[in-house]
């Protein structure tokens, strides 16, 4: 019964209740702006809030947090400019689908799906949280290398016409992460001897350059044509419709929960994972993906909500952060008194169950203001496209700014917008550079581990590739993924399984 | 299901540009640790600016194969790089410049002034008070309430919030 | 309840402290933090400042300026006025920035306003590693060469001035293991994929009260309160005495060129703030010692630092330069 007390707190405390409610709404905003971040907005807060009861200053926290997550499709479908890294996989059909004036449909589905992967997501600390971190502690530099690769092979996926072109994009993307000081020998990588270059380029400034200035200056061919008139008849969507998802979105949570409790990997992997796994079950989308196929927001959106319910696994068993954000709640709980690790449920149960409950409620919050005020924001689009591609530009300047608060990040979002307005124009897809970008760092460093692990000894590293059933599965799971994305399936698995359409070779 | 794009004015030179750029990247990669270990900070660079030569190559062959227009400049002019285009990407290269000496807040006005009235085509008075509105937005969400410290430049922005903060306060 | 949601809006619109007219702050004061959102640098910074902002009577903005190992903030800060506007919040890494050529400064540069904290370095071992002490691992490692894996964060981190303190004391061939920072390192000790790791007390002391990771080390002269039973590592390594005490730390410092009166009023802010119950508390929690010196004390203290590290890590044969170039004494 004390667990449903404290799980209550936020619920019956006007105070608490209306914290959560302020830092949702405020969070919404964090995540939709590019360039300002959860982590960002969290870090300002621990200064705010220092003199604070704690569970005032969780409840704000949490609710940015939550909101922040969700905040970042917002911009991806409206504008084609991510709000955040987890919201790339969005924009690529939610965006199609603002341009074909449903951009009122998109966030409502987008939203139910959000708040369906943060539940699942709740669920699944509330009840397997110790069970999962564990889990998720096995995991080994191989583990976390075959992780990467499994993400790199959606690269197949959104190549669109020209794989050679696909493919290259993603090499590109490995190589941007790589620039700057090496993080595990400090050697000088790309940087020309530029000390600016030394932290490397940021994810999000490339990101705000390929997808927002690309995008902006494309449009600048079309300022004559009307922009399109939105359909807002209908926001909420059709229960036939939330039905018909529900089994991918709950696939895509748990995906999005197990690669959000692990320590290395966040929102961002998990939505493109989803994504990835999204096009390859879908047989028959009512609308090709990256043209408006909706299993194409539902599944990012699901999983990267849930990856925050996965982050708080480790963080609240032992001490050890999900993702970024919740290494800043940890210094927020240090500095508030309290000793987040493996010892926190011991000495304070009550937090497990408070925060569980201001999870949920946080996520209640993001469904009332997820639903409302969309027509305001579909608005948006339609727009004068004159007046709004300027301020496109300068939302995009401003957001590269403050990332880091230096200038350099503004000259690489423009490198990455020109660079990137060519490469579309010759048929170079944007989407694999991104994901090159996020899944670089994963993949460098990870192979060197486990290398290293075995004293250079290619043998003995493929040896131990199938060595515990973690690594064997995935192993499995590459060769499969890769051998039904070559001709090799096609030409000789595939017939044996007689009768079945042969719709795949486009 | 993708029938045969026609190459687009320019196309074959912008691939030789990216292979030229892969193996520039290669070389750098090897300067970096050259082929001492597998391990070593060069050899992900290395293996993955060698993806890059090679689907560059494949991706020039493939190009070869689809049909073109002869190359001429007028068309790179419309269909890849119409003027405005060009013109909207020397205005943000100056906004760049501009930003640290001048301050957010003239650059960021006189941006958008000058942009609007070139896209938009409205009057002044309707261009300005657009620019003015979008500006204080924006200074508002990420100045006041995130407190990002935009550059300050020529108008003393932080003298100016402590005389307010002390007129309340 | 009113209260608390109105002060939420004005502090999140204008920040909320009052602003006295004084000659020195007379407008708000920027702090750069080298290090990310979420690190130990940026908690102890954060935590600081509220104390700070009351005694001068302004706002601290404070910003996270990451990168180069911290060297992108310090020119930063350099680059500024030294007007006292523009601090530079940090850890110890600058003292390395010379003779690892990452940068031709270092906080002896610059004035240290003050030294908040310092922590103790400790070697944590995951559970089932058949070694319980120093002497055991080093037994170990000797007679099972490349099998032992260390947990380290990259040359010049704290992970690998410890390693070479105990290889110039006695050889030991391991296979060191690459992280980018203490948290991702301590995660893979608790996962197996390390063995052993350098790490400094605060950031692993929740893990050993849980029983999750075992303390085999302590790289003190004096035990510590919080490790009872723990032998400092000159029981086993008597060589080390003249390198110890040694440890991480985190200050406030400002421009070169900045008013000595200023100085004085920001020194007094922050080390009345270090004094606080509640940054005490947290300090304590997190086996920092808490310092909070300025001036010819502190000037002292980071030239020893510096000494220290920079001839260890120059004679373990990874500077890139050596300290004599720069004038840098060798530790009696």
């Amino acid at each position: 019964m004390d667990a449903l007390s404290y799980f209550a707190m936020s619920w019956l405390d006007p105070s608490l209740l209306i914290l959560t409610a302020l830092g949702t709404f405020l969070g919404i905003y964090v995540g939709a702006i590019p360039g300002l971040s959860v982590t960002m907005a969290v870090s300002i807060l621990i200064s705010f809030t220092f003199s604070w009861d704690v569970n005032d200053a969780l409840c704000l926290m949490v609710g940015i947090y939550m909101g922040g997550v969700y905040g970042g499709s917002r911009t991806a479908i409206l504008l084609n400019i991510p709000g955040a890294p987890s919201a790339i996989a969005t924009a690529l059909d939610g965006y199609p689908l603002a341009q074909r004036g449903e951009a009122g449909e998109a966030i409502g589905l987008s939203t139910i799906m959000s708040v369906i992967g943060g539940f699942i997501g709740i669920i699944v600390l509330a009840v397997a949280a110790p069970n999962v971190s564990e889990f998720a502690l096995s995991f080994q530099p191989r583990d976390y290398m075959m992780l990467a690769v499994l993400g790199i092979m959606l690269v197949g996926s959104l190549a669109g016409d020209s794989l050679a072109k696909g493919i290259f994009a993603g090499a590109m993307g490995m190589l941007i992460g790589t620039v700057g000081l090496d993080p595990l020998t400090a050697e000088e990588r790309f940087t020309f001897g530029v000390t600016e270059l030394w932290n490397g380029i940021n994810p999000v400034a490339v990101m705000i350059g390929m997808f927002g200035i690309s995008e902006a200056l494309n449009q600048l061919h079309h300022l004559d044509k009307m922009a399109v008139k939105q359909k807002i008849d209908r926001i909420i969507p059709h229960w036939s419709n939330i039905k018909k998802y529900f089994g991918l979105s709950v696939q895509s949570s748990t995906l999005g929960v197990v690669i959000g409790a692990l320590p290395g990997t966040g929102g961002d992997i998990a939505a493109l994972m989803a994504y990835d796994h999204a096009k390859r079950i879908t047989k028959n989308p009512e609308v090709p993906f990256g043209k408006g196929a909706k299993e194409g927001l539902v599944a990012p959106e699901s999983a990267n909500n849930a990856a925050v319910g996965g982050a708080y696994i480790p963080m609240l068993t032992l001490g050890i952060p999900g993702d970024a954000v919740t290494a800043v709640f940890i210094g927020a709980l240090f500095i508030h008194g309290l000793n987040p690790g493996p010892l926190l449920l011991t000495e304070k149960p009550e937090m497990f169950w408070f925060t569980v409950g201001n999870l949920t409620l946080a996520n209640i919050f993001v469904l009332i203001f997820g639903l409302t005020g969309i027509r305001l924001f579909a608005k948006i689009v339609e727009c004068p496209k004159g007046i709004l591609i300027p301020l496109i530009f300068l939302l995009s300047i401003v957001g590269a700014y403050s990332i880091n608060n230096s200038v350099a990040d503004i000259w690489w979002m423009l490198g990455f917008g020109v660079l990137g307005y060519f490469m579309k124009m010759y048929g170079y897809q944007l989407g694999p550079v991104i994901l090159g970008v996020i899944l670089s760092r994963l993949m460098d460093e990870n192979w060197r581990r486990a290398i290293i692990s075995e004293r250079e000894d290619l043998g003995s590293f493929f040896l131990n590739l199938a060595s515990s059933p973690l690594s064997a599965f995935l192993l499995t799971s590459i060769v499969l993924i890769f051998l039904s994305q070559t001709p090799v399936w096609a030409r000789w698995i595939r017939p044996l399984w007689a009768g079945k359409e042969d719709k795949a070779q486009a | 299901m993708s029938e045969v794009v026609p190459k687009q004015p320019g196309e074959t030179l912008f691939g030789f540009l990216m292979l030229a750029l892969s193996l520039f990247l290669f070389w750098q990669s090897y300067e970096i640790a050259g082929f001492s270990a597998l391990s070593s900070p060069g050899a992900f660079p290395m293996a993955v600016s060698a993806i890059m030569v090679i689907s560059s190559c494949v991706a020039i062959v493939h190009d070869f194969k689809r049909p073109a227009d002869s190359f001429e400049w007028q068309h790179f002019f419309e269909r890849i790089l119409p003027p405005v285009v060009g013109v909207m990407i020397g205005i943000i290269f100056v906004f760049a410049v501009m930003l640290e000496t001048v301050g957010f807040l003239l650059t960021a006005f006189a941006f958008l002034v000058v942009t609007i009235k070139m896209l938009h085509k409205g009057t002044m008075a309707y261009t300005t008070l657009i620019s003015a509105l979008g500006l204080v937005v924006i200074y508002l969400v990420f100045r006041v309430i995130f407190v990002v410290v935009l550059p300050e430049g020529l108008i003393p922005e932080s003298d100016i919030m402590s005389a307010i903060k002390e007129m309340i306060g | 309840m009113k209260k608390r949601l109105l002060s939420t809006i004005a502090a999140l619109a204008f920040a909320a402290a009052p602003a006295f007219a004084a000659e020195y702050p007379s407008k708000d004061i920027q702090g750069i933090i080298q290090w990310g959102a979420g690190g130990s640098t940026d908690a102890v910074m954060r935590a600081v400042s509220p104390h700070a902002e009351k005694v001068l009577g302004t706002d601290i903005v404070l910003t996270n300026k990451t990168g180069g190992v911290g060297a992108i903030a310090m020119k930063y800060v350099n680059a500024k006025k030294g007007d006292g506007y523009t601090l530079l919040m940090g850890a110890e890494n600058p003292q390395m920035y010379k003779v690892l050529d990452l940068a031709n400064i270092d906080y002896n540069d610059m004035i240290p306003v003050s030294i908040l904290a310092r922590g103790t370095p400790i070697f944590v071992a995951r559970n089932d590693a058949p070694y319980n002490n120093m002497q055991e691992m080093i037994d170990y490692a000797k007679a099972n060469p490349g099998k032992v894996k260390v947990g380290s964060t990259g040359p010049g981190g704290l992970t690998s001035i410890v390693m070479a303190m105990v290889d110039s004391q006695v050889k030991l061939d391991v296979t060191s293991i690459p992280y980018d920072g203490d948290g991702p390192a301590l995660t893979a000790l608790q996962g197996g994929a390390i063995d052993v790791m350098p790490s400094v007390l605060g950031a692993s002391i929740e893990h050993v009260k849980a029983g999750r990771m075992k303390v085999i080390g302590l790289m003190d002269e004096t035990p510590h309160p919080l490790l009872p039973g723990i032998d400092p590592i000159t029981k086993t390594l008597p060589g080390l005495e003249k390198l110890l005490p040694w440890g991480p730390f985190f200050g406030v410092f400002v421009k070169a060129d900045t008013p000595a009166d200023v100085v004085t009023k920001l020194s007094t802010a922050f080390n009345e703030s270090a004094q606080q119950p509640d940054f005490k508390a947290l300090m304590d929690s997190r086996g920092f010692t808490l310092m909070g010196i300025s001036g010819k004390e502190a000037q002292d203290f980071l030239t020893a630092y510096r000494s220290v590290s920079s001839w260890i890590v120059y004679d373990a044969g990874f500077a890139k330069k050596s300290p004599e170039e720069f004038g840098i004494k060798r530790p009696e």
